[in-house]
């Protein structure tokens, strides 16, 4: 499965009209700063950007449908896939793997490599552990799931910026929303 | 898999040649404009809210430029900043020079930069109150931060310029230079 | 091949974006928003008559003498039909064509509110030369 979603991945993001990644690492790094200085308070920093991503999320995921032609997932396992292996692809250029599965096949660990978000960024001593500098991202995944009815949560469990190894987004299933799923859909 | 050094100043400067989906940054944008406009209480500062966020990402995007740019040295002619702004940063920014750089017919101090296809712009129609605004107010601050940092203070604004023949107006970077830095170069 | 309409609504059934092409005789507003949401309640009803339980997606085609109407909805439910000649064999293509245009020009601009009425240009724009190129 995962090498069919790599395969589609690679396709949908060569097909694609793209720009040079530093435009979008700036404005990021922007923003971020803009936020920062807005609201001082760095807990309130991580929700707005998770919020900002939210709206994000809900508009992005009619384009990730309409140009990778991916239909319904079958279940969670297969929706992890195609998130990490065609979402990160098409819309960023780089790779996420899935993995630390719980028992039930609720919850999951996403790994993200080459974060274009945190080029040139280092952060403060005083932010380490505490901003959640990428946290744009949990709400893109929220968001784009939730219109194809699954409330999920998200949030970042460990992030290079504050010197862990690696970069991981513990995405949780709440609950699949049926009643949300559109009447004569299949 | 190769770690990457943890120090952020350890690791070689990237190439600048990664490559995202528009749609990530055109995403990115639209969230940043609706944010700016949430803390705004006119329309009109709507352009200088941009502006200010773009202004941050001036200096540090001169600095990226001048350290990648093997052989430049500090441009300290007028005529050799403004080039440098039209093609390497351009290029940089938008994958492509920008249009044309005139000098204005009108005022002595004032140059203009045009751009027939202004990428943040891509996908951006106005609504009819605002028809006059241009959201390339966001570049014109990245221009006025690099033009700042670079010793030739000056106040870059964007605007909307029809063309002949085409459906829609092409996006004019005005630039007003201090009297000093005219002064100085006459 | 004539293309005379193209309907979008949103997940509640709400018109939110209608042009007339060609000679195709114009209605009043609401007229037209009254046809969106009786296309959203037959589009439910068909749904429901399928005799395996969840088994249709409800109308895709509707094919007559005069017109042919086809629909295509998204798997996040919004509905984008057309209404065109009878002879019109790529409308599914063209629905496709109009979806993604959705999804650039106005789901990317910052002054579009979400599930509201779509008033963009540039949408506008690109839409007529979509169709400008089928026809």
């Amino acid at each position: 499965m995962s090498k069919k979603y790599d395969k589609l991945g690679n396709d949908v993001f060569n097909k694609v009209e793209k720009i040079n990644s530093e435009l979008f690492t700036l404005t990021y790094g922007a923003l971020v700063t803009q936020l920062i200085k807005d609201y001082e308070d760095i807990e309130q920093v991580n929700i707005k950007l998770e919020q900002m991503g939210y709206n994000i999320g809900i508009r992005l995921i009619e384009e990730f449908l309409a140009k990778s032609g991916i239909g319904r997932c079958s279940d969670f396992i297969e929706t992890a896939e195609v998130i990490a292996k065609v979402g990160f692809k098409m819309f960023l250029g780089i790779n996420a793997h899935v993995g630390d599965w719980d028992a039930d096949r609720k919850e999951f660990h996403l790994t993200i490599e080459d974060n274009p978000l945190i080029d040139f960024v280092e952060l403060p001593e005083q932010y380490k552990h505490k901003l959640y500098y990428s946290n744009i991202l949990c709400g893109v995944i929220r968001g784009a799931l939730e219109m194809v009815q699954m409330k999920v949560k998200c949030t970042f469990v460990k992030c290079t910026l504050s010197d862990d190894t690696t970069s991981e987004i513990k995405v949780v299933l709440e609950e699949v929303l049926s009643d949300m799923i559109p009447v004569g859909y299949d | 898999m190769s770690k990457a050094p943890a120090n952020i100043v350890d690791r070689p400067l990237s190439k600048g040649k990664n490559e995202i989906n528009i749609s990530s940054f055109a995403f990115l944008f639209s969230e940043m404009i609706q944010y700016c406009q949430d803390r705004i209480k006119a329309g009109h500062e709507l352009e200088k809210k941009l502006s200010d966020m773009g202004y941050s990402i001036g200096p540090r995007l001169l600095e990226l430029l001048c350290v990648r740019e093997k052989n430049s040295k500090r441009e300290t002619k007028l005529l050799g900043i403004l080039s440098f702004i039209h093609t390497t940063v351009w290029k940089s920014l938008f994958g492509k020079p920008a249009d044309s750089l005139e000098k204005s017919t009108e005022a002595d101090d004032e140059y203009m930069i045009s751009d027939n296809n202004m990428v943040v712009n891509k996908f951006i129609s106005l609504p009819k109150h605002l028809s006059s605004l241009n959201c390339a107010a966001f570049v014109a601050g990245i221009i006025e931060g690099i033009l700042c940092s670079a010793e030739f203070p000056a106040r870059v604004t964007a605007h909307n310029v029809a063309v002949e023949g085409k459906r829609f107006p092409k996006t004019v970077i005005l630039i007003k230079f201090n009297p000093e830095v005219i002064e100085r170069n006459a | 091949m004539t293309i005379n309409s193209i309907y979008i609504l949103n997940k509640a059934g709400t018109l939110i974006y209608q042009n007339d092409f060609g000679n195709t005789e114009k209605l009043s507003h609401n007229s037209y928003i009254r046809l969106g949401s009786t296309f959203h309640s037959l589009h439910a009803i068909a749904s429901n008559l399928s005799p395996v339980s969840g088994s249709s997606s409800g109308i895709e085609v509707i094919e007559t003498e005069a017109f042919k109407l086809q629909c295509f909805q998204t798997h996040t439910g919004i509905k984008f039909y057309v209404i065109a000649d009878p002879n019109h064999q790529q409308l599914e293509e063209l629905l496709h064509g109009v979806y993604e245009l959705y999804t650039d020009y106005v789901l990317k601009n910052p002054f579009y509110e979400i599930e509201m009425q779509i008033r963009c240009d540039l949408f506008d724009y690109k839409l007529l030369r979509l169709l400008g190129v089928r026809e």
